[in-house]
C-alpha cells in the first residue's frame, strides 16, 4: 500500500492510495466519520436567556460550533475514571455572558468563555444569536469527547469521500481532431495542444463519459484503476486533516485486531 | 431565523461565512463568484447561503428584555 498527498490546505488534504480495495477504502472512510472523537458542546446551561431565541434552538446552535480539539488529554466519558459523570478529565465548560448595550448586538462563537485555552471554538465568527438592546445571555455549557457514532455533531470532517482514480486515454490513430470532447467536457481535461488531443488534470475526471458518447470515432476511451483510489477529506476545524486520517487508521488497526483476536479465540 | 451554523446535508460549517457572502452580494458582486471565493464548492453548502432569509431582525421587533414565563 502506498500513498500519497496530492493536496494539502488547512482544512482539507487529497491523497492517493494505492493497492487497496473498495471495501478497505470505505472501511477507512466509515473509521473517519463515526469512530474519531471530537470535543463539543453536549450539555447547556441556560441561566438567563432574553433573546427572541427559544433556549433549546440556541442549545443547538451551540452543539454544532466545532472546537479545536486536544485528544491526548481529555479521555472519552465511557473511558474515564470518573465512570461518566463528568470530571475535569473529560468535560470542558464554556461560559457566555453577553448583554447588548443601546444598541443591536450578534453574538459570536469567539465570545464564549472557555476554562480551557486549548478548547476553543474553531471557527470565531459563526453568528450564534442576535441581541436587542439590554437583552442578555447567561449560559453555562459543558463540552465533552464523543463520536459521530452517536451524534454526527462530533464528526471531525465535513466529508470524506474517495473514488477511485481515472485513466483517460486517447486513440491518436483515431482521433480525426472534431474537437467535440473538448466542448463537452464539464471538467475539461481535454485540450487541443497543438493539433493532437491532449489530457490534464485527470484526476478531477467524473467518469461521466460524455466525452465518449461524443466521440464519433470512438478514440476515447475511459477506464480507472481498480486498486488505487484518491481520497478527499475535509476537516471542521476540529482536528488537522492529515491527523484525522493517521488517528483514522490506528483506530482501524486497532478494531481489526480485535476482530482478529476474537475470530482466533474460536 | 438565522443562518444556520452547518449545512443540512454534508455538516460543513457556514454560518462565519454569511456575513461576508452577504455584504460582497450587496456590493454588487456575483453570488457565484463569492461562494468560490468563500470555499463553497458543492451545492449543498451553496444553496444554505443562497436560498437563506433572515428573518431574526422581524422577531426582534417584538423583543422584550424581560425574562418570558417558563424561562
Amino acid at each position: 500500500m502506498e500513498v500519497r498527498i496530492v493536496h494539502k490546505t488547512e482544512n482539507e488534504v487529497h491523497f492517493l492510495v494505492e493497492g487497496i480495495n473498495a471495501a478497505f477504502a470505505n472501511a477507512l472512510r466509515r473509521t473517519m466519520l463515526t469512530r474519531l472523537p471530537t470535543m463539543v458542546i453536549d450539555e447547556v446551561l441556560i441561566l438567563e436567556n432574553t433573546s427572541v431565541m427559544y433556549d433549546e434552538v440556541l442549545a443547538h446552535r451551540l452543539g454544532l460550533v466545532p472546537l479545536v480539539t486536544d485528544l491526548t488529554s481529555y479521555n472519552l466519558p465511557d473511558e474515564c475514571d470518573c465512570e461518566g459523570k463528568g470530571c475535569s478529565l473529560c468535560q470542558c465548560t464554556l461560559t457566555l455572558e453577553v448583554e447588548a448595550g443601546d444598541e443591536e448586538r450578534v453574538v459570536y462563537s469567539r465570545d464564549l468563555n472557555s476554562q480551557n485555552p486549548k478548547i476553543v471554538p474553531a471557527a470565531d465568527n459563526i453568528p450564534l444569536v442576535k441581541l436587542a438592546p439590554h437583552q442578555c445571555l447567561i449560559i453555562e455549557a459543558y463540552a465533552r469527547l464523543g463520536t459521530g457514532r452517536e451524534n454526527a455533531k462530533f464528526q471531525p470532517v465535513a466529508t470524506v469521500a474517495y473514488k477511485n482514480v481515472p485513466i483517460v486515454s486517447v486513440d491518436k490513430s483515431k482521433c480525426d481532431m472534431c474537437g467535440a470532447c473538448i466542448d463537452v467536457c464539464p471538467k475539461r481535461i481535454l485540450w487541443n495542444d497543438g493539433g493532437t488531443l491532449a489530457t490534464q488534470n485527470t484526476l478531477d475526471c467524473s467518469l461521466c463519459e460524455i466525452c465518449v458518447k461524443s466521440c464519433e470515432v470512438g478514440a476515447i476511451t475511459i477506464d480507472y484503476k481498480k486498486d488505487t483510489f484518491l481520497f478527499k477529506v475535509e476537516s471542521t476545524g476540529a482536528l488537522p486533516p492529515v491527523e484525522i486520517v493517521e488517528r483514522a487508521a490506528e483506530i482501524l488497526k486497532e478494531r481489526i485486531q480485535i476482530a482478529l483476536d476474537f475470530a482466533n479465540s474460536l | 431565523m438565522i443562518i444556520p451554523v452547518r449545512c443540512f446535508t454534508c455538516g460543513k460549517v457556514v454560518a462565519d461565512k454569511y456575513e461576508e457572502f452577504n455584504r460582497r452580494v450587496q456590493h454588487g458582486e456575483d453570488p457565484a463568484e463569492v461562494l468560490d471565493d468563500l470555499g463553497l464548492k458543492r451545492y449543498c453548502c451553496r444553496r444554505m447561503l443562497l436560498s437563506h432569509i433572515d428573518i431574526i431582525d422581524s422577531f426582534m421587533a417584538f423583543a422584550t428584555v424581560e425574562p418570558t414565563e417558563g424561562s
